[in-house]
């Protein structure tokens, strides 16, 4: 026969858990609270540097003036942004990220579903073949994608095309989340369909995609953002010509030496200017985001 | 409806597996066939096959007189229900069954009209509306047996439509898929493991292993006279016992001596083993639970009681001689009483017996029956 507890030790003892539950909590979240703070800061310094009017004792030079708040507040600096090759450069962003979400979108989904779901000759060793591949750093191809490109005419000023080339050029070898996904999804649903009446491009769009939405946006956003954050490339190729360059680069151009002290408050406005559409899209699809992201690992 | 031909087909996997051994079946229009066999006997691969999701390596597949071996399952018309049902998870349960129709690009009336009745059959209208997920196994079964209904196919396939479902639903749909049957009027082929199914549902049975047809046959003939020791063993629960034994020939009768008992063949087993000349010797005796009796102490075969299972209606006796062969005794409980049934534990001695004419005879080395041809 066990014992029967005291009813008072064992209300102290669940007390006593609910306590010490809610002191770890409280720890965690403060915490949490700290290392957000932390990380908003650049973010927050950058937003008010953007909306700060005043210039350095009344002169030109718009930085390293010792205080984060503005005196005087106003959007002069965004202003200001639209008579500089900003618009220019933020239209080439625009125009090579969304050329490359799409392109590489269906060649990535494409790829995933062939792979996925088509045996043939060569596939487990294509896969090896690419992995291998994938694990090189591109810019290694750096020096003679420019020399092909310049040879195709495709830097500089018309460093835009080119560089859509380049982003899109090993799109199939970002197959290894989407494939796992698809993976995850009941073969038996695509031999339902081709019983039902189905071609393999419908069980694609009909079936595969729909079920597939984490992923498809998870692969849009990661084709959007790759090309929209990218200096590297896009420095080489637009190669100091200011009607090839992306915002990075432009943006970047403005922090020499020379430019800084002028154009530093317009280079936090153009930041807030290019950090705007891509945290509009996260806020919207970030559910989404975060499905497609631990989809492939977990999804039964 | 149509007829469906299958003339020396195989399966052979990129790895030189061969899976089916040159698979031959004529199944005449609506006629319902049952593959069945243990796992990995090539029973799905071959429907399979005939449904189009399987390339077939040799030979050839022919429905209503039209080779169909390069033509797409789509093509092919067919309706098949799957093991694990196949429901597209985002679509509801009307947009599952539509599905196919859509793709005839049907005018939407029409197959509003197909659909509801489809539903009206299976009983799922309240559920038309509703995603698979918010539906129980044996709702989900109905839609997708309602998806395949609405093709009005040539063929219906189906394969182990019932073996995801509890065996209360399971005896239910085994039912309902009589009655549907009698409903559609189709060629059906239904791929199982289940010899119950196999037996209750088929108008002919394909019995499988290894990728070879072991029997075809109607249910009754498959029970009653196994072309082999396979089969024997596989059709019927509890299993049919096999004891190795001597038949021995004296005055024109045929004896077995099982245990040293000796039993006489009466009976047509009798009259066939005369009539065929089958020589004594060795021989595997079959023998069904069902066909053994309990005997007076002292007389039959001695043995003792190792397990007792206790199924309702009657009771499987789990019994071994003195020479440790194992043999099931099915009895039915009524006819026990209740002191017998109370002393029926571990070890207690029961003696038991069978009738000649219940026996069937298998070569040892062939493991053919010697009475089938």
């Amino acid at each position: 026969m066990s014992k029967n507890k005291d009813p008072q030790a064992v209300m102290k003892q669940h007390m006593g858990l609910k306590a010490s539950q809610r002191i770890s909590n409280t720890i965690i979240y403060v915490v949490l609270v700290i290392i957000s703070i932390v990380w908003l800061i650049p973010f927050v310094c950058i937003v008010l540097q953007s909306l700060r009017v005043e210039k350095l004792n009344g002169a030109m030079v718009t930085w390293r003036v010792g205080y984060i708040f503005p005196k005087k507040w106003g959007l002069d600096n965004y202003i200001a942004l639209f008579k500089t090759d900003f618009p220019r450069w933020y239209l080439n962003t625009f125009i090579i990220a969304v050329f490359v979400c799409i392109i590489q979108t269906v060649i990535i989904l494409c790829m995933s579903y062939t792979l996925s779901r088509f045996r043939f000759k060569m596939r487990t060793k294509l896969m090896r073949f690419m992995l291998i591949l994938g694990l090189f750093p591109g810019m290694l191809a750096m020096l003679i994608l420019y020399r092909v490109l310049a040879d195709l005419g495709l830097t500089e000023e018309h460093a835009v095309p080119g560089l859509i080339l380049v982003y899109v050029a090993s799109s199939g070898m970002g197959y290894y989340v989407s494939k796992g996904f698809f993976d995850t999804i009941p073969k038996s649903l695509d031999e339902a369909a081709r019983v039902d009446g189905a071609t393999r491009a419908q069980v694609l769009f009909k079936i595969i995609l729909p079920l597939a939405k984490p992923i498809v946006i998870y692969t849009v956003l990661t084709a959007f953002m790759a090309p929209w954050g990218d200096y590297v490339f896009a420095s080489y190729i637009a190669h100091a010509n200011s009607l090839g360059m992306n915002v990075a680069v432009g943006l970047n151009y403005w922090l020499s030496k020379d430019q800084i002290a002028a154009h530093y408050t317009m280079f936090c406005a153009g930041g807030v200017m290019v950090a705007i559409p891509v945290s509009i899209l996260f806020m919207c699809l970030q559910k989404y985001y975060v499905e497609g992201v631990t989809g492939g690992a977990v999804k039964g | 409806m149509a007829s469906v031909k299958l003339t020396k087909v195989k399966k052979i996997y990129d790895n030189k597996v061969e899976v089916v051994h040159g698979f031959d079946l004529d199944i005449k229009d609506k006629e319902f066939v049952v593959f069945v066999g243990p796992s990995g006997c090539g029973k799905s691969t071959t429907l399979r096959m005939i449904a189009g999701l399987e390339e077939i390596s040799a030979g050839t597949v022919e429905i209503d007189g039209v080779v169909v071996n390069d033509m797409q399952p789509k093509d092919r018309n067919i309706a098949m229900v799957f093991q694990n049902y196949a429901l597209y998870p985002h679509m509801t349960v009307y947009d599952n069954i539509a599905f196919s129709l859509r793709l005839q690009k049907m005018p939407e009336d029409q197959i509003y009209e197909k659909v509801t009745n489809a539903a009206e059959i299976l009983g799922i209208t309240e559920y038309l509306m509703r995603k698979p997920r918010a539906l129980s196994g044996g709702q989900r079964q109905r839609v997708a047996i309602g998806r395949a209904m609405v093709r009005e196919s040539k063929v219906f396939l189906m394969d182990e439509p019932l073996s995801n479902l509890d065996a209360k639903l399971r005896n239910q749909m085994r039912a309902e898929i009589i009655l549907l049957r009698k409903k559609l009027d189709t060629t059906f082929i239904y791929v199982t493991h289940d010899q119950t199914e196999a037996m209750t549902l088929a108008d002919r049975i394909v019995i499988m292993k290894d990728g070879y047809i072991m029997q075809v046959g109607t249910p009754a003939e498959c029970f009653d006279m196994p072309a082999n020791l396979f089969v024997a063993e596989f059709i019927g629960a509890p299993k049919m016992n096999i004891i190795k034994t001597k038949l021995v020939k004296e005055n024109g009768k045929y004896y077995v001596t099982p245990f040293g008992a000796k039993i006489e063949v009466t009976g047509e087993k009798g009259a066939e083993l005369a009539k065929r000349g089958v020589e004594p010797g060795e021989v595997l005796l079959g023998v069904r639970p069902e066909h053994i009796t309990l005997a007076k102490p002292g007389e039959g075969i001695a043995t003792r009681l190792e397990v007792n299972e206790m199924m309702g209606s009657e009771l499987h006796l789990h019994v071994y001689t003195e020479d440790e062969t194992r043999l099931i005794v099915r009895v039915p409980t009524i006819s026990l009483t209740k002191e017998q049934r109370e002393g029926m534990t571990y070890g207690a001695p029961l003696n038991i017996t069978f009738e000649g004419k219940v026996m069937h005879f298998f070569d040892p080395e062939t493991e053919k029956n010697l009475l089938c041809d």
